[in-house]
């Protein structure tokens, strides 16, 4: 009787998250057929591929955002870690190819310790994600701008660029890097049991703790996790870039947080997956594209920014009702 | 009967409560075409307190403009005590900031607002209490200031503009790139640009949009505007901030660069010299900041001031360039400056 039921129910909660899944799927699908008709130059291959390219830092972010909020966290200190990250390397290469692989470590290694920060404060001290990711952005703001006086300086070396703006056959590397990254922790996430730990702290921390989990643990290296993606994309960025800028990736943060929910992961965690993100990235960056191509002054991008945030959790509550 | 007496007594208490704010004159002037203000009413005999409350620090322009405050209030020992606010381009927190230097007790006030006229109410309270408003770089909409000191936008923008169509022999397609929407800075820069690109019917502006004085929106922006006109005879932005992005975009995308207008941001005299295509810079003095102190000097020592001081800005073409531009120095530099060696942010 007991091995059925768990059949039953995983099957149950695969076809929501499929239907979930595809369901986005469809408002892309239909949103690139409005592209053609609001402006063809949308398919240009050009076109395309300047959407994907900068689609990609906010791609890497969201998707070690994913993985936060599966676990029922939250992070706001992502936009600094990059944008922390993106100063600390222009100014330390200095335009060295040399320097690359070193700095780019040490950038990984602040947004690592961020994540340290984070979730020793969430979990020894039980408090509120949303201020500590907060405060922890603050904190890296504070050193990026005593670190540089407000004038950030040095360059991106040569093979950084080609990580931001680089093109393998007319294909971006940026969006390689950020569809790999994305399969591998969506594989991750599924398939170990790491993964299924993190799901189960989302959904249910109390159950989960019962059941010999170290959510703690688990919710530590989530934020650890997510510091690490934001500082790569930090790194993608500030290719893109070619310098460091105090403020590269303004808004990077609640932007993450859209994609991630306009593509079915729930806030209060344990159900939703990285593919839905990608989609999410996508389909945000595709409005933007839109709205500039259809002449609308670049401000309108934040009206539709909230409205499909809006119209992603009307249609994804319309669904949970349905259980 | 008691009704209507109140009712008589509050609409007379309005009506003289509007008579004064009408009539209110914030300063005296010295002569009938009010350009000279009179500041003996502000003698205070030294040492003084001076605050300066910042709209934000937020690009590199803004860290240069603190930094030429910082210098000349550092080189006036007159000067007791300076002391700063940066308010982060949010005008709520900069009515606070302000209510901060009235409390401890300053003796002046410079300001460099972040929006118009949300700014109001600081400078007025700050006139009312008897200490004395010094305006500089961005405006307050309000007459409750002894001086402002800026540089005209709409002359940046114009000159700017006048360069481009000589380039294009008075006909072809732009793009315009602009800085923050609302900000008095970007509105009047645009206008002075409009204003000469509607005297030219062959010139025709493809579109404008605001890039918030950030290269990755400018690079963004362009790379979109590159995909819908097959033709872009020139770029016309207010800044070299997102002028920058927007180069790049360009050269990115294989295509020869078009005359691009900028200022005297570094990066873009870097890019200028390095890649050769035509440019202009026209620069929004940092070194206004200085007059700021040196005016601020003046109206606490009760010598008069003028009403409004418009600082010379420097015009720099490819035959100045190579003296403007310095390819060690940092591309955050803006090289109409006035600050020494020790002063410029350093690594």
């Amino acid at each position: 009787m007991a091995p059925m039921l768990k059949t039953t129910a995983l099957r149950n909660v695969d076809t929501r998250d499929i239907f979930t899944r595809y369901g986005i799927l469809i408002v892309l699908v239909a949103l690139l057929i409005i592209a053609g008709l609001i402006s063809p130059v949308f398919y240009r291959s050009a076109n395309i591929a300047n959407v994907l390219q900068q689609a990609s830092a906010l791609g890497v972010i969201s998707i070690g955002q994913t993985i936060v909020i599966l676990a029922g966290g939250i992070d706001l200190s992502v936009a600094s870690i990059l944008a922390t990250s993106c100063v600390f390397a222009a100014a330390m290469m200095a335009g060295k190819n040399s320097m690359v692989i070193p700095i780019s470590l040490f950038c990984i290694l602040i947004g690592f310790l961020s994540g340290i920060l984070n979730g020793l404060i969430v979990t020894k001290r039980n408090a509120p994600p949303f201020i500590v990711t907060l405060g922890t952005a603050l904190i890296l703001q504070g050193i990026r701008f005593v670190y540089t006086k407000g004038a950030p300086f040095g360059t991106i070396p040569p093979w950084l660029r080609v990580m931001g703006r680089g093109r393998i056959a007319f294909f971006p590397v940026s969006v390689i890097i950020f569809l790999s990254l994305a399969v591998l922790v969506a594989i991750f996430l599924k398939r170990s049991p790491y993964g299924r730990k993190v799901y189960a702290v989302g959904d249910n921390k109390r159950a989960a703790y019962l059941s010999g989990i170290n959510v703690n643990w688990i919710s530590m290296s989530t934020y650890i996790l997510s510091g690490v993606f934001a500082s790569l994309g930090g790194l993608v960025l500030a290719g893109y870039l070619g310098f460091g800028d105090n403020w590269a990736g303004k808004g990077f943060e609640l932007d993450s947080i859209a994609a991630v929910v306009v593509g079915g992961t729930s806030l209060v965690g344990g159900s939703g997956s990285v593919a839905g993100t990608v989609i999410g990235v996508l389909l945000m960056t595709v409005v933007f594209n839109l709205v500039l191509l259809a002449g609308l002054p670049y401000q309108a991008q934040l009206i539709v920014k909230g409205l499909i945030i809006a119209g992603a959790v009307a249609f994804y509550s319309t669904l949970g009702k349905r259980d | 009967m008691k009704k209507y007496a109140l009712l008589f007594l509050v609409g007379l208490m309005i009506c003289s409560f509007a008579a004064t704010a009408l009539t209110k004159d914030w300063v005296k002037f010295m002569d009938s075409d009010k350009m000279l203000v009179d500041t003996t009413q502000f003698y205070k005999p030294a040492p003084w307190k001076i605050g300066f409350s910042n709209a934000s620090i937020s690009n590199s322009w803004r860290v240069f403009l603190q930094a030429h405050i910082q210098y000349e209030a550092s080189i006036h020992p007159e000067i007791a005590e300076f002391y700063i606010t940066d308010a982060q381009d949010n005008s709520t927190k900069q009515l606070a900031d302000v209510e901060d230097l009235l409390a401890k007790g300053i003796d002046l006030l410079i300001i460099a607002p972040a929006t118009e006229s949300a700014l109001n109410p600081a400078v007025e309270k700050a006139m009312d209490k008897g200490v004395p408003v010094v305006v500089v770089d961005r405006k307050v909409s309000t007459d409750a200031f002894v001086t402002y000191i800026g540089s005209s936008d709409y002359q940046m923008g114009k000159i700017m503009a006048e360069w481009m169509v000589e380039k294009l022999g008075k006909k072809g397609n732009i793009v315009c790139l602009s800085g923050i929407a609302g900000a008095s800075c970007a509105e009047d820069r645009l206008k002075g640009a409009m204003d000469v690109f509607n005297q030219y019917p062959d010139i025709k502006v493809l579109e404008q949009q605001y890039c918030d004085w950030s290269p990755v929106v400018g690079k963004q922006v362009m790379a979109t505007f590159i995909q819908k006109y097959p033709k872009i005879d020139g770029i016309w932005a207010d800044s070299a901030l997102q002028g920058s992005g927007a180069i790049e975009a360009v050269q990115e995308a294989g295509l020869p660069i078009p005359p691009v207008t900028g200022e005297d941001m570094n990066r873009y005299l870097k890019m200028w010299k390095q890649m050769g295509f035509e440019g202009v810079a026209v620069s929004f003095p940092t070194w206004q900041g200085q007059v700021a102190v040196q005016k601020a000097i003046d109206v606490l020592s009760g010598i008069p001031v003028p009403r409004n001081v418009d600082v010379p800005r420097l015009v720099i073409t490819t035959d100045t360039l190579d003296k403007f531009v310095k390819m060690d120095q940092p591309d955050e530099y803006f090289m109409d400056s006035r600050l020494p060696e020790k002063w410029l942010p350093k690594r």
